[in-house]
């Protein structure tokens, strides 16, 4: 190993440099203050009540650099909200619609439901359903089919001074 | 075994007198804490200024690090000394620093103080049996950084901690995490690689 060492002198030589190198003057005098305003910084950011708790930081640890572990987590929290989506729809737990089925046929149902209720009010407030927006805020039969019991039908007959 | 040329006491202090500062300091208590940073300042700032040969890098680096201890004392079990420790932090810091930017080196060298001129070992480089003997320290110093960034991380380490900080093998070992023939099988590695990056710098042996 010594003769190693001699081999090397002219470099552990030249490596010396590096112990001659040092930061600006006075760097060293503001350094530890800066230290201490970010590890003071760092403790009124985050004061004690209001820290995560360790078990939550432990948790989102277990992820870091996992992304199996995150998708998988994240597909499980996906099924979970697609079952919680399901359960709410159906009007009672008796009968079980399967997974794949059950979504569309609800969403159908609950417009048909919602269309039909608006018809059903429509109709006894004498609006008309149409996409048209003249006509459709316009009272059925108001314009030309209900008749007015006072107007009376008269003859009238227009002739001119001169004839 | 050559002793390296500059020996810095790895615990300067009583252990006693750290141990304390270091209970306190668990406590919370502030001033303890700057107390050690002053003690244990000016090591890690060189440690990772020469990992990194970049000032700016090594002042984030080295708050970081520190910052990163005070957040992390109440894990500090006291296995090992509180500067060994400490050392691991900001070497592993550093190491995932220079990992993250790869091959982008901007180097942002310190100047030299002014007992470079007179070191006697510089002196002799840069004298006449030196095949670049018109090379001035400045240049030197740019050469010897630009090399020292060609080494891979854990080599670069072992010859900053070693050659230029001191430490011995046994230390170096406790640092990295890993046995002392490793540390000197890398050493003798990144020496050679060195060597060949530097020829035209060095006296023929």
């Amino acid at each position: 190993m010594n003769e190693s060492e001699n081999d090397f002198e002219s470099l552990r030589r030249l490596l010396a440099i590096k112990r001659h190198e040092i930061p600006p003057p006075g760097y060293f005098n503001n350094f530890p203050g800066q230290v201490m305003a970010r590890v003071r910084a760092g403790e009124t950011d985050a004061p004690e009540g209001i820290t995560a708790p360790s078990w939550l930081l432990k948790f989102i640890q277990a992820f870091e650099a996992k992304p199996a572990y995150v998708s998988s987590f994240a597909c499980s929290l996906c099924l979970l909200l697609l079952f919680g989506i399901v359960y709410a729809e159906r009007p009672d737990g008796t009968e079980k619609p399967s997974l794949l089925t059950a979504f569309a046929p609800s969403s159908a149902s609950l417009v048909e439901a919602k269309s039909a209720d608006f018809s059903s009010s429509a109709q006894t407030t004498g609006l008309m359903i149409n996409t048209n927006p003249v006509l459709s805020l316009q009272p059925v039969g108001a314009l030309f089919s209900r008749q007015n019991p006072l107007a009376q039908p008269m003859n009238v007959s227009l002739q001119w001074p001169g004839n | 075994m050559a002793e390296p040329a500059a020996r810095h006491d790895p615990e300067p202090s009583a252990p006693v007198d750290e141990e304390s500062l270091v209970r306190r300091a668990r406590r919370g208590d502030l001033e303890a804490y700057d107390e050690l940073v002053r003690r244990y300042q000016e090591r890690i700032y060189a440690t990772i200024y020469h990992m990194t040969s970049n000032h700016e890098d090594a002042n984030d680096l080295a708050q970081e690090s520190f910052v990163k201890a005070f957040q992390a004392l109440k894990t500090f079990k006291g296995g090992s000394s509180f500067y060994t420790w400490l050392y691991r932090i900001a070497v592993n810091k550093t190491i995932n620093f220079l990992k993250q930017r790869k091959n982008r080196t901007h180097m942002s060298l310190n100047d030299l103080d002014f007992n470079a001129e007179h070191d006697p070992d510089l002196v002799a480089l840069i004298s006449d049996k030196t095949p670049r003997r018109d090379a001035g320290l400045t240049e030197l110093q740019e050469k010897l950084n630009a090399a020292m960034l060609k080494l891979s991380e854990p080599h670069r380490l072992v010859v900053v901690l070693h050659d230029v900080q001191g430490l011995s093998h046994d230390e170096i070992a406790r640092i990295m995490e890993c046995n002392i023939g490793t540390v000197r099988s890398r050493l003798f590695y990144a020496r050679q690689q060195l060597q060949g990056y530097l020829s035209d710098y060095l006296r023929p042996s």
